[in-house]
């Protein structure tokens, strides 16, 4: 018997198909059917599950310890995602101008988001001990915070001054001229050491001792452990999505910003009226995956807890929630539980992505 | 606006340019680098942080090279062998003329906490002896503004018989209050009791043994139970095998499934590129239970095809969980889109099947594609924690390294020992660094292949 071609072809995809098709059956299909049946069931990884109906999700809301962890994967998500995007955004900004050398320092600022999550946690475990480099930083700051007051105040005056006279001889300089401001600087800078000399101002002695990671205090909210986490993911995210943001910069016709600079459109406009709307296609496609991915936080939370480290309570997430039930130390597995919590994970991701199709961001990146 | 001031404005605003470059990239460079410094420190949660300790002094490695020399005829990693002999010389301030009461000894110090403290390694103080200290010279000094004298000690060290191998032999020297340790041919590793007894973990340490003492002890401490072995090794063995097996499949199967996506026509073909966007955004948290249960008992004999009871704590059911993934696929199908028809279709004219177009003709011209999911695959699996974790649990010898590293912290994190958790944590850097080195550019372009082509 001949196959027509159109069979042929369909024979021929299936067989390309198999091995991806296998995965997705059952590592993904058939697992999450399966969730979906677990989460009306008991169930305890060993005797059969017992329908419960909805139980199960009337449990999560009365579970402190959920609604706890729903909280904390919702502010970690929103601050990480606002932060790195936005920095991101004003890194590629910055990075984008034909200047020499400028893919070594892009391959600088990519290293941190190379690193594994593991390693990553046992860097920001030591950088948030209660004598570690935050808060010896943070001490540095505060007992050099006259200097850097002086310093300010010396420069807007020699920079004033100096924007001033070329006004007058007719020149149109604005506050922020750079050449000026590279005059300015070395002599604030000059000034500085002159009044440290003269003993007008000294350093004072600060000693920050912020507990950062065996606490439960909150800031904003938000548990200290949980604020280390979040400065230290958004540190090594942002060079990922500045590079996705350069490659869409990339994009944006030179002449659009030739045109405006024409009609004497200044930085700021420019990157509102033509960086910012053209870049939407990347903006959703950054702020979707920075969601995704914080939302499920789990690596750090095991990381920064056990002994000597955070408390469960102050940086439990939801996947954390979903594997602790799953595995609870010395007591039965509660998979019908924790399989109600992975769902509305997951309902929660994917009611980000409708958020953002509907919200009007364009969803071109996605192809 | 003359040229002339053109020019300076130029000039300036590409310096204010670097100038931030530069900021930037200390910024996410720095505290990386401050770890590993503070990785090579005896205390690095030291405050203040200070950047001249022991461990960066050209005058030490000298020392600690000639020492490990002398002693094992190791100038690397050092150690004591019988019949070897090192000397050892300080110097004291002591205000006053007659010299001060030095007592050396060298203490029975078990070599390091977690994991380490388990094993039972030889003793030095059972094997060596310890001649001196003998006072060498003594001569007038200043101190600042104080007047006094300075002593001139030589300490011996000699292995004499036989006997094993030695890996450290540690010292204390205690002085009275009041002596200052002002010199010493290798600098002590730190000074207990308020000052008085400097302490040396190690007086035959070679090169690295001083200056990358935390990680010659990551691999020496963490050790097997059952085969005394070394569990790191072990582990980046581990995590090197199974990500070049998970690159190896994903490149065939993506690129067989994105080919078909791409180019081929099947009923069906829409709702599964839509299923595979879905699955791509669903946490793995929701999926793990059914796929551990999976591995756990099989699903139609899909364990006993493999002859085994279980596949839970092998890289077999790892792998096979893992066997392509759907953003591999996403990246490759984008890329064959990109690849203009008239290629194939003339492969197609001379009667070759998709199997030989796709192998001969479309994917010798795949390599920037392949390259980036390579290096993307490479990198997921070399970083991923979240499967192994509850696939791999025991014994430690199949873990990966992010798996060790969470051992690592849980076993040293009690202790404080902050020196041996950032070692680790900057060892298993070292592999992803280099690849990142070489192939920076596909990594950097990888992301956007994935996500900004259209």
């Amino acid at each position: 018997m001949r196959l027509n071609a159109r069979t042929l072809e369909g024979l021929y995809a299936l067989l390309l198909l198999l091995p991806f098709l296998f995965t997705l059956g059952v590592f993904f299909l058939y697992a999450f059917l399966r969730a979906v049946y677990f989460s009306f069931t008991d169930y305890d990884l060993f005797s059969p599950p017992q329908f419960v109906g909805l139980a199960n999700y009337l449990r999560l809301l009365e579970d402190p310890l959920f609604l706890r962890a729903l909280w904390h994967t919702l502010a970690y998500s929103l601050v990480v995602t606002v932060l790195q995007t936005f920095f991101a955004l004003l890194l590629a900004t910055a990075l984008n101008q034909p200047l020499r050398g400028i893919t070594a320092f892009r391959t600088v600022y990519y290293l941190p988001s190379v690193v594994s999550t593991a390693a990553a946690s046992l860097l920001l475990l030591w950088l948030f001990q209660r004598t570690g480099l935050v808060n010896q930083g943070l001490s540095l700051l505060l007992a050099y915070l006259p200097h850097l007051l002086a310093l300010a105040l010396i420069f807007a005056l020699v920079q004033g001054g100096q924007v001033l006279w070329e006004r007058r001889r007719g020149a149109p300089t604005g506050f922020w001229d750079p050449a000026l401001a590279l005059i300015s600087l070395p002599l604030a800078l000059l000034g500085v050491y002159a009044l440290g000399f003269l003993g007008l101002v000294g350093p004072r002695e600060v000693r920050v001792e912020i507990p950062w990671l065996p606490t439960t205090a909150t800031f904003l909210g938000i548990p200290y452990p949980l604020w280390a986490i979040i400065l230290m993911n958004t540190y090594t995210t942002i060079p990922t999505f500045m590079v996705l943001f350069l490659a869409g910069l990339k994009g944006i016709p030179k002449t659009l910003y030739e045109a405006a600079a024409l009609d004497g459109a200044t930085p700021w406009t420019m990157f509102r009226r033509i960086t910012v709307p053209l870049l939407r296609p990347v903006l959703f496609l950054v702020i979707t995956l920075g969601l995704i991915g914080t939302l499920q936080l789990f690596d750090q939370v095991l990381f920064v807890g056990g002994s000597g480290g955070a408390p469960l309570e102050a940086t439990v997430t939801l996947a954390y929630y979903v594997y602790g039930n799953v595995f609870p130390s010395g007591a039965t597995p509660r998979v019908g539980l924790a399989s109600a919590a992975a769902l509305f994970l997951a309902g929660l991701t994917l009611l980000v992505v409708l958020l953002q199709r509907r919200l009007g961001v364009s969803e071109r990146g996605w192809g | 606006m003359s040229p002339k001031e053109a020019a300076r404005r130029r000039w300036a605003r590409v310096a204010w340019a670097y100038g931030l470059l530069l900021a930037f990239g200390v910024f996410f460079v720095g505290p990386f680098l401050m770890g590993f410094l503070a990785s090579l420190k005896t205390n690095p949660l030291e405050w203040p942080f200070n950047l001249g300790f022991a461990q960066v002094s050209p005058k030490n490695w000298v020392a600690a090279w000639r020492l490990g020399r002398e002693g094992a005829g190791d100038p690397w990693l050092g150690g004591m062998r019988p019949g070897r002999e090192v000397a050892l010389e300080v110097a004291y301030f002591w205000p006053e003329a007659t010299p001060p009461e030095l007592q050396a000894v060298i203490p029975r110090r078990r070599p390091g906490a977690g994991m380490g403290a388990v094993f039972e390694s030889p003793y030095a103080a059972d094997y060596v002896q310890l001649f001196g200290p003998d006072l060498l010279e003594t001569r007038p000094f200043r101190l600042g503004e104080a007047e006094g004298y300075l002593y001139r000690y030589r300490l011996q060290i000699a292995y004499q018989g036989e006997g094993p191998y030695l890996e450290r032999v540690p010292l204390d020297l205690e002085a009275p209050r009041g002596a200052l340790l002002v010199a010493a041919t290798l600098d002590p590793i730190r000074f207990e009791r308020r000052g008085r007894v400097a302490s040396w973990d190690n007086v035959v340490p070679g090169l690295l043994g001083y200056t990358f003492h935390n990680y010659v002890r990551a691999f020496r401490e963490t050790r097997s139970l059952e085969t005394g072995q070394s569990l790191f090794l072990r582990w980046t063995l581990n995590s090197f095998l199974i990500a070049f097996l998970k690159v190896t499949t994903t490149l065939v199967f993506a690129s067989m499934a994105g080919y078909a996506l791409a180019r081929l026509r099947f009923p069906g073909k829409e709702a599964l590129f839509l299923f595979m966007l879905f699955s791509m955004m669903v946490p793995v948290q929701v999926t793990f239970i059914s796929n551990y249960l999976v591995l756990r008992d099989g699903i139609f004999g899909l364990s006993r095809l493999f002859g085994v009871e279980t596949l839970l704590n092998t890289y077999t059911g790892l792998i096979l969980s893992g066997l392509v993934g759907a953003g591999a696929v996403f990246i490759m199908k984008q890329f064959f889109e990109s690849i203009p028809k008239e290629v194939e279709e003339a492969a197609l004219i001379d009667g070759a099947t998709p199997f030989q177009t796709l192998f001969r003709v479309v994917l010798p011209m795949a390599t920037p594609a392949l390259g980036a999911v390579a290096i993307l695959t490479f990198q997921g699996a070399w970083n991923e924690f979240f499967w192994p974790f509850i696939v791999l649990t025991t014994p430690r010898e199949i873990y990966t390294l992010p798996l060790g590293l969470l051992a690592f912290r849980n076993a040293y994190g009690q202790v404080g020992d902050w020196g041996l958790i950032l070692a680790g944590g900057f060892l298993s850097m070292i592999p992803i660094l280099i690849l990142f080195a070489v192939f920076q550019r596909y990594f950097v372009e990888g992301v956007s292949v994935g996500a900004v082509k259209e």
